[in-house]
């Protein structure tokens, strides 16, 4: 019994680092993604727009399995070599790819509600391109790009529980073995979703702050 | 290459029935029990009000596998339920499926009708008082309106939902996932079989996104003056 919840704690974080490492990745390809998106090239933002379409409309199930099985598949029509690929790095690929989709829209938007007098007030002020960049809009895109950035990460979040199924050694999985071999489903998958709800409301509890600091020039407070 | 798609379009395409099934039977009860939810948190009462929060909680902050798990593989380790008639539903995957699902979608809607709902002008209400209105006469009132309002969100959800659909496939269902991974375990045609399944699902997408948005002009056509 007591191994169980130990092994089931030790799933956690395996859940989290999971979710933690796809986001960072998740956050660099949406960078890019949104840059694409926002170039002058006609035909590359096109395309970047479609995939990101694409990737909205799909089950996320079918993207996790897609990768999952699909890479090995692609990595054998191409060198002829059965390479097996392991489970995390395909869940990491499969839930920052899916979470870049929507980060990036999420980043343009935020970039797009920051008006251009901004820039030409960084301009004026002999600021370079970078540091105005840095200085004085990055720290306004926070602003409104967090609350939505925020709930993007609690559907990660929730969202890990899917890497169980091609074998990942997370909540999930732990929850469905200590099922299999206690005959009590019940208690373990209830134990699994109050672990993922602890996880939630943490998450929640550091968006709040974190929101509370970002606005705190809005609201007054130094 | 594409004949080779075609005919597994075609193998999956026994599964979309059952994909729509779950999706429209899921959306059905889930938005009965958004309005209800909805209505109980403008109620009064405090424990109302926690027992409909802690629902919320409970079924926004944990994963939608762990709740069709907890509610299909769970359910059989009470003795006294296998005995009781429920169980002929509880033993039926699909029954599971929907009130997974519905119960899912049902919290998240009730967010978004209860959100629409307090976005509405406190003049409102106050006008709805001053003419000597009983809170669910208001209601009444109000409420039309905040569906309205929250519509665009609304169908946002429906497509959620038909993704979300897809994980049925995992207790046994034969949805369009289920198909899949059958023919996928078959032929290990990966790529093709899950490409196959892909396009269904943006097909799909795609009807209910392109059918909303009409619904959603004439729904909506009061605030375009």
């Amino acid at each position: 019994m007591n191994a169980i919840v130990e092994s089931l704690l030790l799933a956690s974080t395996i859940t989290i680092g999971l979710a933690v490492t796809s986001a960072l990745v998740g956050m660099v390809l949406a960078i890019i993604l949104a840059l694409l998106e926002s170039t002058a090239i006609k035909w590359v933002n096109h395309l970047t727009k479609l995939f990101i379409m694409l990737l909205r409309g799909l089950p996320e199930l079918l993207v996790v399995l897609l990768v999952y099985f699909g890479l090995s598949q692609l990595i054998f029509i191409i060198t002829g070599q059965f390479v097996e690929i392991s489970a995390f790095f395909c869940g990491v690929l499969a839930l920052s790819t899916i979470f870049a989709a929507y980060v990036s829209q999420i980043l343009r938007g935020a970039l797009q509600a920051i008006s251009p007098g901004q820039w030409e007030a960084g301009q004026a002020l002999g600021m370079g391109q970078l540091t105005i960049f840095f200085r004085l809009i990055l720290p306004q895109v926070w602003r409104h790009a967090l609350p939505a950035l925020g709930n993007q990460w609690l559907v990660l979040l929730k969202d890990t529980a899917l890497v169980s199924l091609i074998g990942v050694n997370d909540i999930m999985k732990q929850a469905q073995l200590a099922a299999a071999a206690t005959w009590e489903p019940f208690n373990w998958f209830l134990a699994a979703a109050l672990i993922y709800l602890v996880i939630t409301l943490v998450s929640q509890y550091g968006l709040k702050k974190a929101s509370l600091y970002v606005t705190r020039f809005e609201r007054g407070g130094h | 290459m594409l004949a080779g798609l075609y005919g597994y379009i075609a193998d999956l395409s026994e599964g979309v029935l059952m994909t729509l099934s779950l999706t429209f039977s899921s959306l059905l009860v889930g938005t009965i029990i958004a309005v209800i939810g909805t209505l109980l948190l403008t109620v009064k009462y405090k424990s109302v009000y926690w027992l409909v929060k802690c629902y919320l909680t409970l079924f926004t902050g944990t994963p939608l596998l762990v709740q069709i798990f907890l509610i299909y593989y769970g359910s059989g380790q009470f003795e006294w339920l296998k005995e009781s008639r429920a169980w002929v539903l509880l033993s039926e995957p699909w029954f599971c499926a929907v009130l997974a699902l519905s119960l899912n979608c049902g919290a998240y809607t009730t967010l978004l009708f209860h959100g629409a709902l307090s976005s509405i002008n406190r003049g409102q209400w106050e006008s709805c008082q001053s003419l000597g209105m009983s809170h669910s006469q208001t209601l009444k009132v109000l409420m039309p309106y905040a569906l309205k309002r929250a519509y665009p969100a609304y169908s946002n959800e429906v497509v959620l939902l038909l993704k979300g659909s897809s994980l049925a496939s995992t207790i046994t269902i034969m949805d369009i996932m289920g198909w899949s991974q059958r023919i996928n375990a078959q032929t290990y045609d990966t790529l093709m079989v899950f490409g196959a399944a892909g396009l269904l699902y943006l097909l799909l997408n795609l009807i209910i996104t392109v059918f909303m948005r009409l619904f959603e002009k004439r729904l909506l056509a009061f605030e375009q003056v």
